[in-house]
């Protein structure tokens, strides 16, 4: 084999489970990054629909400023240029921007979800007596995440990739491990298709799973 | 069968005959007066008064676009009125959220496109209302619930999604579930009108139970059937004003305006 290619496709196998510990970190930095970014994105959300002009204003400069800047830049910020008032290691300042970063693109996704929920909900609710409160909570809510599901499970993918740019300020995730694999070795090719193969096996499963949550949600809404 | 006001009962009188005697009311339930409201320049409700009595069944009817669903809408206060005043049973409502969730209470609204939680059985939906509301709890609303759809004839439809149901189906569960909040009055927003023709009359039938067991009804329809066989009052409304009213048998035999005679002329078949 060594003949044909110029790498030692081989090692992979063996190579391979050594790298579970730095995928567990990758799984952890992204979920407790994705549910800060849930709680980011629904706060963002209710910020935009509010007829306070100073909360939606707010709400729409946060999903202005982070939508429109890299991802490794806020991690930066967060890691490096904070440091003057406050250090934060690098595992919460992963999940930290990744939170932030998630609640940005997760906030348009609620913010679409509860719109396009028919305005007679609404006012089905109010007529019983409801406050509006209650009626977001018991009628519409439940409805907008239900249409969400689709776009947070591609958003959950997109942060599980995303999470590699976690590497650049030393979170041992699979990336790193991977960076550290390939120079200690020498085999960056055999090491990095390691990395891939991980990434592709997590992202597959999370499709599987979000599949399955949208057919099991299905079963009440046909129309 | 529903409880009302503890007066009436059904099946009360079995022979019917085609024109109702005057059932007895029992004072003024609901009064509007001088409500005035604008969409911009567009003045589609101009200084309306009414006064409802207990037991009524009182049907609007008119042209599309002259105002009769934003008048009924303006009384549960899913529309704001500009002007205006509602009062229930005597009392002034305030333009006060608490007043307003009191109010929406005792108004029980059917849409003309139903409105069903589709998130919810059949039996939630009815369920929701008093649990999340009145604060009832879960196994007393059950039955309740149970009770109702019972009356409107969908005991087998209780643990089924809306999805499942027909047209006239869910607008049986969308009474079914004004009906569990036991309102003192029911609004009807053209509750046929979203229907396929042969499911209308279910929906009438029920309707027409509930108005013999005293409830007091505002029906907006353009089911001129219901509104002289059932209604006890007819009120013509015509560029967002009240043109003309009276009981059923004057207003489509001897109407005293022209617009009323023009209008019933175009949805009344030829005789």
């Amino acid at each position: 084999m060594e003949h044909i290619l110029p790498w030692d496709l081989t090692v992979i196998p063996s190579r391979f489970f050594l790298f579970s510990g730095a995928a567990w970190y990758t799984v952890q930095i992204t979920v407790l990054g994705v549910l800060l970014g849930m709680i980011l994105g629904l706060i963002a959300a209710f910020g935009r629909l509010s007829s306070h002009r100073g909360l939606s204003g707010a709400a729409r400069f946060y999903i202005f400023t982070i939508r429109g800047t890299p991802l490794l830049v806020q991690l930066f910020i967060i890691y490096y240029g904070l440091t003057s008032i406050v250090t934060i290691a690098p595992i919460p300042s992963a999940v930290i921007a990744l939170g932030i970063h998630n609640g940005a693109y997760i906030g348009e996704v609620f913010r679409g979800a509860i719109q396009s929920i028919d305005y007679g909900q609404m006012e089905a609710a109010r007529s019983l007596g409801m406050t509006h409160r209650k009626a977001m909570r018991r009628i519409v809510l439940p409805q907008a995440f239900k249409r969400a599901v689709p776009s947070l499970g591609n958003q959950l993918i997109i942060a599980l990739k995303d999470s590699s740019l976690a590497s650049a300020i030393a979170v041992p995730e699979l990336m790193l491990k991977g960076r550290q694999m390939g120079s200690s070795s020498f085999m960056y090719m055999e090491m990095f298709i390691i990395v891939g193969i991980w990434y592709l096996m997590m992202t597959s499963v999370l499709s599987y799973a979000v599949h399955r949550v949208e057919t099991r949600l299905k079963v009440s809404d046909r129309d | 069968m529903i409880v009302t006001d503890g007066t009436d009962t059904l099946h009360s009188s079995t022979e019917q005959s085609k024109k109702r005697q005057k059932k007895p009311t029992y004072g003024e339930v609901l009064r509007v007066e001088h409500i005035g409201k604008w969409y911009g320049d567009l003045h589609v409700l101009k200084d309306i008064s009414l006064t409802v009595q207990t037991g009524e069944v009182v049907a609007i009817i008119g042209a599309s676009g002259s105002g009769k669903s934003t008048l009924l809408r303006c009384l549960n206060f899913l529309e704001k009125s500009q002007k205006g005043e509602v009062y229930l049973q005597g009392r002034r409502i305030k333009h006060h959220e608490k007043q307003l969730n009191k109010l929406r209470q005792e108004l029980g609204m059917v849409f003309q496109h139903f409105n069903l939680f589709p998130h919810m059985t059949v039996i939630q939906n009815v369920m929701e209302g008093p649990v999340q509301v009145k604060d009832m709890s879960k196994a007393k609303a059950k039955k309740l619930a149970a009770r109702i759809l019972e009356d409107v004839g969908l005991s087998d439809k209780t643990d089924v999604y809306p999805a499942m149901l027909s047209g006239g189906q869910k607008q049986r569960v969308a009474i079914a579930r004004a009906l569990a909040m036991d309102p003192k009055v029911m609004l009807f927003d053209e509750p046929t009108s979203a229907l396929d023709p042969e499911l209308v009359g279910e929906v009438l039938a029920v309707m027409e139970k509930l108005a013999k067991a005293g409830m007091t009804m505002l029906v907006v329809t353009h089911e001129m059937w219901f509104a002289r066989e059932v209604a006890d009052r007819v009120i013509f409304m015509d560029e967002g004003v009240i043109l003309e009213e009276g009981d059923p048998e004057t207003i489509f035999t001897a109407p005293k305006e022209e617009r009323t005679l023009e209008f019933l002329k175009q949805v009344l078949p030829p005789q």
